[in-house]
């Protein structure tokens, strides 16, 4: 069903309970598949990097669930351009859910404290930050499937603007649906980049038979030059 | 009656929430519910005629989203006028009785500021500012502004209602769970800047339901001197069967209301999700009720973007380190415009526990007003201490004050006319806490008495101005004791008359007690203490001076003033110590003569490199310092730390080391260069520098990661780097290239829609600066795209610009 509501979801800080996962982190500092190598020093400075940030972290996330249509094999969706991609993600929903989450402005400030007396901190920041909104993320997802799943329905990879053919632009279809400045705090500047920058807008599927692939892979990315590429 | 009149003796009611009663009457998702106030009057009248109905005393225009960033300035007028033409209809169809107000209602533009967003200060009050007109020209009542989660944003709505209005403005802000705003301000330090900047009414809305919010309206209330005001949603939403619910139903959101209103609360409506149902209750259940009176809580308060800083008995500790007087290498980073250093300063001092930031930047050479206010802005993107804009120019302290986000301290203002004439009214409109220098036209009196005179002739000026007492400290000027043995003593006689007798705070700059004395410290620590015993309140101080901090410690676990001497003893052994810092690590290396044990190592040629390699920083600097003694500082450069540089560069090249082992070893020869360069500033000069590199993130991105790391690493092998920092214009670029004739740039772009400013950039180079190359990095771009936009040269990190630079600079040299 179409709701008009945005609802809010906030998890308690420390972990938000998404364990952290350090391998995560290391693989965004750029080692890839290479994360035993990292030497203690790092290790530590990572350790003290986690216990700076004890408490930074505030993680909401605002989301709204709305029927889907199909029309000549693309769904129709409030937004101002298609997308093959995206079509091809949700193949087979009835409805999506819209989503943006969060986990606050802390980070930001901390890495730019860092950024110019201690950059290896800052980067680990980064990282770490990076690891946290997804975690969030798929913990939101994960709890939303876990709904779905009593309704019968099971729930597609997650599509986020910028992916595929699906332009930055619709970062703008978000902010207006989501409401996201009045709900969780996240704005939008005039280069579609969001504020707290450790934050992500997404869309995914719900429907009977669908999402046998969780996880939005990189081979189904058309990003072929991305550093973190797998495939 | 005006509405600040009928709020003197009444509990004002509010109106509850209007988006979610237009969604339930059909308002479309994304759809923007100004434009109701057009196309559906009859609802928008409906909903208002049932809040007045209900027993609301206040109104809100249906314009929250009314701004010149959402619509176009015709359609913008003419969803204003519709507005407040219904809610007047509305006012004028109830039959209720109570007096009726109409509010221009203004919420958040949606835009995040600088420092953490793209959207200018001054843009944001030119917004807001456009809103305050239209509304105020269709006759309301007062201004609303409400549910705003920043601070600098509320600053600047405040800020343009107030330069274009009359009319009363109450501000109301969004907080979250940990009882703050989104970014970061507590309660109080909101109340301390929107009094200070004379906000009629203050408190919260939104985000939470009225029990989670106690706290928040605690602090509200023992801190403002002003009205508080209320204005809760019903809880938090749920899906019930495809209905929305709120959790709060209205017999328990008034049954809440009226212990806030008994409390004092004095403004009281809701929020999301509450209903006319809501007001109606809440009105009933606090029946009769008598409103608790406002009173001045007299607290003298300065804030940050997060915190206050309250002044009372415990002494406050300004840092006195950012100032040019007396300091060349300070000098030094001002001409250049080194903000990096004068960071440093600051986050030194916080880090050795000052509470305040004194700013002062004035040197005859350079332009102050600007050069004031980006220190300001830079400060406080990174620290979060209260500043104390410190300056003699009126039009550099409007300025910093205009764009300081809080309430800050003003240093200073004096006895004389002319002075009071040119600093009360910025005080006045600004807010502030102001250093009053008990001088007037006649100098500095020598005796006590006529210090305290002019302190009184002070107090008096700044009542006319509508300055209340709690605002201004006065520093009874502490006199070099060498030239004037009786000068310590008129200092703190007044000191302590205008502390007990006339009930102010006292301020004083201790340090300039012991000019031209041998151990300056130990005498300045013992005036300190003194001043301390007399009353002191805030003392502009040296936080690097151990002695200091040992007499703050001791005077506060003295003088009742640490509980268990809990603080004392947390904190004295940080400055027990004698100056330490270097001996202590010389020995750490003497023990550990570079711990070769580790893994594969590279080979290395010396300790030192192999510090470098390993990224440690102190021991880095340990080992430069006693190869100085023996080696030139040039060779120490060019034979070891290069090479060093050399072997992590290549093991980042061939993936052996990675980006966080690079930028270890970066911070480890940056310590060795700053020995170095300490070392070369002594001596003749004599330059390190391998060329000039002017660098920028390109118009439009604000991503300035790697960009930074690109900077960092250029500066390790020895170019003078020119960062220009992010969202550069094309014409700041080719001014500095220009005026430096640098042979290098290197532009960054993360963003597919800022290439087209880089290419612009590089454009305006080849006509203004056609010897310059250009080298471009970051996220989006490839060697194809660099190509096309007609770069020199496509660097895909920080080591292939290194690279390229050197390479460029070997072709000039042959």
């Amino acid at each position: 069903m179409t709701e008009n509501t945005v609802y809010v979801k906030k998890y308690g800080s420390g972990d938000g309970g998404f364990p952290v996962n350090e391998r995560e982190i290391w693989r965004y500092c750029g080692y890839m598949g290479m994360a035993e190598t990292v030497d203690d020093a790092l290790k530590e400075l990572l350790s003290e990097v986690r216990s700076e940030l004890e408490g930074a972290f505030s993680y909401k996330v605002c989301y709204r669930r709305m029927e889907l249509s199909w029309q000549d094999g693309m769904p129709v969706l409030p937004f101002g351009v298609q997308s093959g991609d995206l079509a091809r993600c949700l193949a087979g929903s009835r409805e999506v859910i819209l989503f943006a989450a969060t986990v606050g402005l802390e980070i930001d400030r901390h890495i730019a404290r860092h950024q110019r007396f201690a950059p290896t901190k800052a980067l680990l920041m980064q990282a770490y930050g990076a690891e946290r909104v997804e975690g969030l993320c798929d913990g939101f997802c994960r709890e939303i499937a876990d709904q779905a799943a009593q309704e019968g329905l099971s729930c597609t990879a997650r599509f986020s603007p910028g992916y595929g053919d699906l332009p930055l632009e619709t970062q703008n279809d978000f902010f207006r649906l989501l409401d996201c400045s009045r709900q969780i705090g996240i704005a939008l500047n005039e280069s579609l980049l969001m504020t707290p920058s450790k934050s992500v807008t997404a869309i995914f599927g719900l429907g009977e038979c669908v999402g046998e692939k969780r996880r939005h892979g990189c081979a189904d990315c058309t990003g072929v030059d991305c550093a973190f590429r797998t495939v | 009656m005006n509405v600040l009149d009928y709020v003197k003796d009444h509990i004002v009611y509010l109106d509850g929430g209007m988006g979610t009663l237009l969604q339930k009457r059909g308002l479309q998702p994304g759809e923007l519910p100004e434009r109701w106030n057009v196309s559906h009057p009859d609802v928008i009248v409906e909903i208002q005629k049932s809040y007045f109905d209900a027993g609301s005393n206040i109104v809100c225009t249906n314009t929250f989203g009314a701004n010149s960033l959402k619509f176009e300035e015709e359609e913008l007028k003419s969803l204003i006028l519709a507005a407040v033409e219904n809610a007047k209809r509305a006012r004028e169809l109830s039959g209720a009785s109570q007096e009726k107000y109409i509010a221009l209602d203004i919420g958040p533009m949606g835009k995040l500021l600088e420092p953490y967003g793209d959207f200018a200060f001054e843009d944001a009050v030119s917004v807001y500012a456009k809103t305050v007109q239209i509304g105020a020209a269709c006759g309301v009542d007062l201004i609303f502004i409400e549910t705003m989660n920043d601070s600098y944003d509320t600053k600047a709505a405040l800020l343009a209602a107030k330069e274009n209005c009359d009319l009363p403005v109450f501000v109301s802000n969004a907080y979250g769970e940990d009882g703050k705003l989104m970014t970061g301000a507590s309660p109080a330090a909101m109340v301390a800047m929107l009094e200070g900047m004379h906000a009629d009414a203050i408190g919260a809305n939104c985000s939470l339901g009225p029990g989670q919010l106690k706290g928040v309206v605690e602090e509200y209330l023992s801190y403002a001197s002003v009205p508080v005001l209320l204005k809760p949603n019903a809880g938090l939403p749920r899906s019930e069967n495809g209905q929305t619910i709120y959790d709060v139903d209205p017999r328990e959101f008034a049954a809440d209301m009226a212990d806030y209103i008994q409390a004092g609360v004095r403004i009281a409506g809701g929020c999301c999700g509450t209903t006319p149902e809501y007001i109606a209750a809440t009105r009933q259940a606090t029946l009769g009720m008598e409103p608790k009176p406002v009173t001045d809580k007299n607290r003298t308060l300065i804030s940050s973007y997060t915190h206050v800083v309250e002044f009372q008995d415990s002494p406050v500790l300004i840092g006195e380190r950012i100032n040019p007087t007396g300091k060349k290498r300070f000098k030094e980073a001002l001409r250049n415009r080194d903000i990096d250093y004068i960071l440093g300063e600051g986050l030194a001092q916080q880090e050795r526990g000052a509470h305040v930031l004194d700013v002062n930047v004035g040197l005859p050479e350079i332009d102050e007003p600007e050069l004031l206010k980006t220190v300001c802005f830079e400060l406080q993107a990174i620290i979060d201490l209260p500043l104390q804009i410190d300056t003699t120019d009126v039009t550099a302290m409007e300025l910093a004050l205009r764009r300081y986000n809080g309430k800050a301290m003003i240093n200073s203002v004096n006895g004389k006319e002319e002075v009071m004439r040119e600093v009360f009214p910025l005080v006045r409109k600004y807010g502030g806490l102001v250093v009053c220098l008990t001088l007037d036209e006649n100098g500095i009196p020598e005796t006590a008495q006529e210090r305290v005179a002019i302190a009184e002739k002070i107090i008096r000026t700044a009542e006319n101005y509508g300055i209340a007492k709690k605002d201004l400290i006065f520093d009874t000027l502490a006199m070099t004791v060498s030239a004037d043995s009786r000068a310590a003593l008129a200092t703190l006689q007044s000191l302590n008359i205008i502390r007990h007798k006339l009930g102010c705070h006292t301020s004083l700059g201790v340090s300039n007690v012991s000019f031209g004395l041998p151990n300056r410290e130990i005498i300045t620590a013992a005036f300190f203490s003194l001043a301390m015993e007399n009353g002191l309140s805030a003392a502009i101080m040296n936080p690097n001076s151990n002695e200091m901090m040992k007499s703050y410690y001791s005077f506060r676990a003295l003088h009742g003033l640490d509980e268990n001497c809990t603080d004392y003893i947390t904190n004295i052994g940080r400055y027990a110590t004698v100056e330490a810092a270097t001996a202590s690590s010389g020995k750490t290396v003497a023990e550990n003569p570079g711990s070769p044990s580790e893994g594969a190592e590279p080979k290395v040629a010396s300790d030192l490199q192999r510090a470098i390699v390993k990224g440690r920083k102190e021991q880095a600097a340990v080992l430069t310092v006693k190869m100085l003694e023996c080696e030139e500082p040039l060779d120490i450069v060019t034979n070891h730390i290069i090479p060093a540089l050399d072997i992590v560069g290549k093991g980042f090249e061939k993936k052996t080391m990675y980006l966080p082992q690079l930028l270890m070893s970066a911070e480890a020869s940056q310590c060795a260069f700053e020995k170095i360069r300490q070392k070369m500033t002594e001596g003749p000069s004599e330059s390190v520098s391998r060329g000039k590199f002017v660098i920028a993130t390109v118009h439009g991105d604000i991503h300035d990661i790697g960009k930074n790391i690109v900077k960092l690493i250029l500066e390790n092998y020895g170019f003078d780097v020119y960062d220009l920092g992010k969202d550069v214009p094309p014409e700041r670029v080719v001014e500095t290239v220009v005026e430096q004739h640098a042979p290098l740039v290197g532009l960054s772009a993360l963003m597919t829609t800022t290439v087209p400013a880089m290419e612009e950039t590089i454009k305006q180079l080849r006509k203004a600066a056609p010897w310059a190359k250009v080298v471009v990095g970051g996220a989006v771009l490839t060697q194809e795209y660099a190509d096309s936009i007609g770069a020199d040269c496509y660097a895909k990190d920080a080591m292939a610009t290194v690279r390229y630079a050197m390479q460029e600079m070997e072709k000039l040299a042959k």
